[in-house]
């Protein structure tokens, strides 16, 4: 490295960085995750109404699972969630792709639509998909809810990969394609994995906002279609008991040893 | 609007149209945490008839839901004064008394309220008050109305309902005037009461009021009484007393909406829910107060002994439907809150 | 076109065939089915009159529209704005240095701490919430360890105040910050700064003028993703602020489940989304102007 031997400052320099953004980086996850550890321990409170501290029981992760009602929601919030999700993803990132790869007709137009979703009151998007779907005759129920939770989520995967599509270098279809690639072959062997840092963001985004969506979902569900959020609200009326921070922790704890473990059977297959 | 209604048909034939009704099940939409599981799952062990739960966190909930065309509903869940409106309109069926026997359990007080006058088209499920709740260890001051409650002393130490028509309403009754004939003078009279109270008030919080009590942030409430009945079983120190100007009762109903497409089972559930074993599982969870008489000589006398469930005297009364004066408080507490 | 070929010369490459057409058509028709009618039904619904159960009267009239311009209503929007202006400058300055910190961890390392930072929103928005309250309380958590600390500073009453509120807007929209930019920051490595070095630049130097330029599409997509949900939020400012103060979004949601009034809920809507519209419209030209 001979820059750093003319110029002694620049490893220090870097390292002080470093340092910076690591010490940073644990400061905003411990802002992320002190709510989370407080949710965490009252889930052990063997009070029932969640605001002092009385003594240590695992009552609440016994009764959690005898709550048929309340797992029901938890299992269909997931798979609301994950449906939701891959379709989002799906229309967000191809629609982010070909707006920045044509050039549409009303290419301004339709890019200001799809910020819509993101802009409009959630109780005005579900009173209007409602009465869309009861004018259409769509029975209401986990279609009708997955249709809403794309409407507001795929719109954040588009611009999250529009990001990212900026800054690509336009050499790299162009190559693909002067090797013979199809457009299509092109775009999934090229493009998808130069994008997928976005995609992923994008996903987590999509998963996020469908499993803690509650005034959309109130409209467009069926009786059967019901989610956590909605079971959770309807518990704060009689007091939210720790019960629901024991949920909370389990799905917490089961993610994190999910990825940690998707991690060995990599590192295992290796 | 034609265009409109060509492209939703149009739609409707891409998306296709099934609906499927089974004979044996009930479409029950009513309030969340309000019925216990435990009384729609008895009901279906003994009549095999499947019960289809959805719910609700407000009268204006129900209704969006209703009139925006969603659900098709046996039984429904309104409290007086929206059954009021929905009565006014046709959209609820009238019940038939010969499929009700346990009726005859209801308290007769309960069952000839101006919402409905000869009971014919609701079946009252529990009722309750809005009143005030205190920390009797930080308030020493003998409180028995809006007018001890809204003081200066008092700021930042309550916390009342976050519902614009409570509010004035409180102000009407602290003013003697009527809280269901809203007139643009009651609400000139209403509005410099409510605009010192705003200022006054900590949180507004209709969904647990609770919750800022029990943590200490705040010593008054002007809360729902079931919320009152839930701080008393936490803590003796919570005491509840009916305001002295006068009290808002509410009366949440059972009721068939007009479009029910299996009133039979309709009755079967509502008849189920009064018998008295049955709307003493319903007390047992949820500390409101039970109209239905025969149940409440089940209960046990600790329970009878809430003062929030069971005050002494009971002068309060419900409201009515205002119509278009709903829009006329809106603005108003907004417009006070907005200006502080 | 039977020429869409590799031959074609590169200028015609972003002329769209119906092939493209055909591969936007699932997104635009769901735009149209999903959003374009819906809000057609609300602009319709924003002339009507209001019915005593909720929903309309067919009959036309400008009057929704008079009273939104009221001064309350826009001194409320102006608010909200302010609220979701304060949340994105701060979201922006907290989440950056995290973002770019994750874009340049190991791959491995990356995509876990990227799930790290929206784990904590898979848990109910109430129950988050409340463990906001426990903590922000006046005899609560942050309390109680400030008296422990014997710093000399504290308690704060901040639980039901702006302060308050700021905190609970800031947690909920970080991750929508972080996500947008780390998916720009990825690309980047130390080589980049390492030449700015030996052009001779500071490290703040180095960081303002290359690093930040090549991330601001990032920066861009997370100011649009945490300032436009946030000017419509109000179940925090509600939870955590006390509800003392509505938010535009209170009063639009007061209108369907308060007062019954659905045309003037809808008209209220309609100005809200057609201003955003313009703004973003305006915006985007002037971006797409700078950058040909």
């Amino acid at each position: 490295m001979p820059a750093s031997a003319t110029r002694p400052l620049l490893p220090s320099g870097l390292k002080l960085l470093n340092w910076f953004l690591r010490g940073w980086t644990a400061l905003v996850f411990i802002f992320l995750y002190v709510p989370i550890a407080v949710l965490v321990v009252f889930s052990f409170n063997s009070s029932r109404l969640n605001i002092v501290w009385e003594s240590f029981t695992f009552d609440w992760y016994a009764k959690l699972f005898a709550n048929g009602p309340l797992i029901k929601a938890a299992k269909n919030s997931l798979i609301i969630a994950t449906g939701s999700t891959v379709l989002s993803v799906i229309i967000g990132t191809g629609g982010a792709w070909l707006l920045h790869r044509y050039r549409y007709r009303f290419s301004q137009a339709i890019q200001t639509l799809v910020a819509i979703p993101m802009v409009m009151p959630e109780i005005l998007m579900g009173i209007s998909l409602l009465i869309l779907f009861a004018t259409i005759g769509l029975k209401l129920g986990f279609t009708t809810v997955i249709i809403g939770h794309v409407t507001f989520s795929f719109p954040f995967v588009l611009v999250a990969v529009q990001a990212r599509l900026q800054g690509l270098d336009p050499a790299l279809e162009e190559a693909a394609l002067d090797l013979g690639a199809t457009p299509l072959k092109a775009f999934w062997l090229v493009i998808v994995p130069c994008l997928k840092p976005a995609i992923i963001a994008g996903a987590l985004m999509a998963f996020t906002l469908s499993m803690d969506e509650l005034i959309v979902t109130f409209f467009i569900r069926s009786a059967s279609a019901v989610t956590l959020p909605i079971q959770v609200f309807g518990l704060a009326r009689v007091g939210l008991n720790p019960m629901l921070n024991a949920l909370s922790a389990i799905f917490i704890v089961a993610t994190v040893a999910f990825v940690l473990f998707s991690e060995y059977l990599k590192k295992l297959s290796r | 609007m034609k265009t409109l209604k060509a492209l939703l048909l149009a739609l409707s034939a891409l998306l296709g149209t099934a609906r499927l009704t089974a004979a044996d099940e009930v479409n029950l939409f009513g309030w969340s945490e309000y019925i216990p599981q435990e009384v729609l799952d008895g009901f279906t062990s003994e009549t095999g008839i499947k019960v289809n739960f959805e719910t609700y966190a407000s009268n204006e909930e129900l209704l969006s839901k209703l009139v925006a065309g969603g659900g098709a509903y046996d039984i429904v869940q309104p409290s007086d004064y929206t059954a009021e409106v929905m009565i006014r309109r046709g959209m609820l069926a009238p019940l038939d008394p010969a499929k009700l026997p346990n009726l005859r359990n209801i308290g007769a007080q309960f069952r000839s309220l101006p919402h409905d006058p000869q009971g014919k088209f609701t079946v009252p499920y529990m009722t309750g008050t809005v009143g005030i709740v205190v920390n009797t260890e930080k308030v020493k001051d003998p409180i028995k109305g809006y007018k001890d409650v809204f003081k200066e002393k008092f700021k930042d130490r309550l916390v009342v309902l976050n519902d614009n028509r409570e509010i004035v309403t409180w102000a009407l009754y602290s003013l003697g005037l009527s809280i269901n004939d809203i007139t643009p003078a009651s609400l000139a009279k209403a509005r410099p009461v409510v605009a010192n109270w705003v200022k006054l008030v900590k949180v507004f919080d209709s969904d647990s009021p609770k919750t800022a009590l029990l943590n200490g942030d705040v010593d008054i409430g002007v809360v729902w009484s079931g919320e009152a009945a839930l701080l008393w079983n936490e803590n003796k120190k919570f005491h509840y007393v009916l305001p002295a100007e006068g009290a808002h009762m509410f009366v949440d109903t059972l009721c068939i909406p007009a479009s029910a497409k299996n009133k039979d089972a309709a009755h079967k559930l509502i008849d189920y829910i009064m018998r008295p074993e049955v709307s003493k599982i319903i007390s047992d969870k949820f500390p409101y107060t039970n109209p239905n008489l025969a149940a409440r000589k089940l209960l046990t006398p600790e329970q009878l002994a809430n003062p929030a469930s069971y005050p002494a005297s009971n002068t309060a009364r419900t409201f009515r439907d205002i119509g278009t004066a709903a829009a006329d408080i809106d603005k108003l507490v907004t417009d006070l809150k907005s200006a502080q | 076109m039977p020429a869409a070929t590799p031959a074609l010369p590169v200028s015609d490459h972003s002329r769209p065939g119906w092939k493209a057409w055909a591969l936007l058509a699932p997104m635009v028709f769901w735009l149209l089915v999903f959003v374009v009618i819906p809000g057609i039904i609300l602009f319709v619904y924003s002339f009507c009159e209001r019915d005593e159960v909720g929903g309309v009267i067919f009959n036309f009239s400008f009057d929704n529209y008079r009273r939104v311009f009221d001064p309350v209503y826009l001194r409320i929007f102006a608010r909200s704005i302010g609220y979701a202006g304060l949340t994105t400058v701060i979201c922006v300055v907290i989440g950056y240095p995290v973002a770019y910190y994750i874009g340049r961890a190991s791959e491995e390392l990356r995509n876990r701490l990227l799930l790290l930072v929206m784990v904590p929103f898979w848990t109910s928005f109430l129950i988050r919430t409340y463990a906001w309250i426990t903590i922000l309380k006046q005899e609560g958590m942050l309390n109680s360890f400030l008296a422990a600390m014997n710093l000399g500073i504290g308690p704060f009453n901040l639980l039901y105040t702006p302060t308050a509120v700021v905190i609970g807007l800031v947690y909920a929209y970080l991750p929508f910050m972080i996500l947008p930019i780390y998916g720009s920051a990825e690309k980047l490595d130390n080589s980049l700064i390492e030449a700015a070095y030996d052009l001779g630049a500071g490290p703040i130097r180095a960081f303002s003028s290359v690093i930040v330029p090549l991330t601001m599409p990032g920066i861009a997509a997370g100011t649009l993703l945490v300032f436009v949900p946030a000017i419509g939020m109000f179940a925090i400012t509600d939870l955590m602020g006390g509800a003392k103060v509505p938010m535009i979004g209170n009063v639009i949601q007061n209108q369907f489940l308060q007062a019954r009034d659905w045309p003037f809920g809808a008209a209220l809507g309609v100005i809200f989304m057609l201003m955003f519209a313009l703004t973003y419209v305006i915006l985007q030209r002037r971006g797409s102007r700078s950058t040909a």
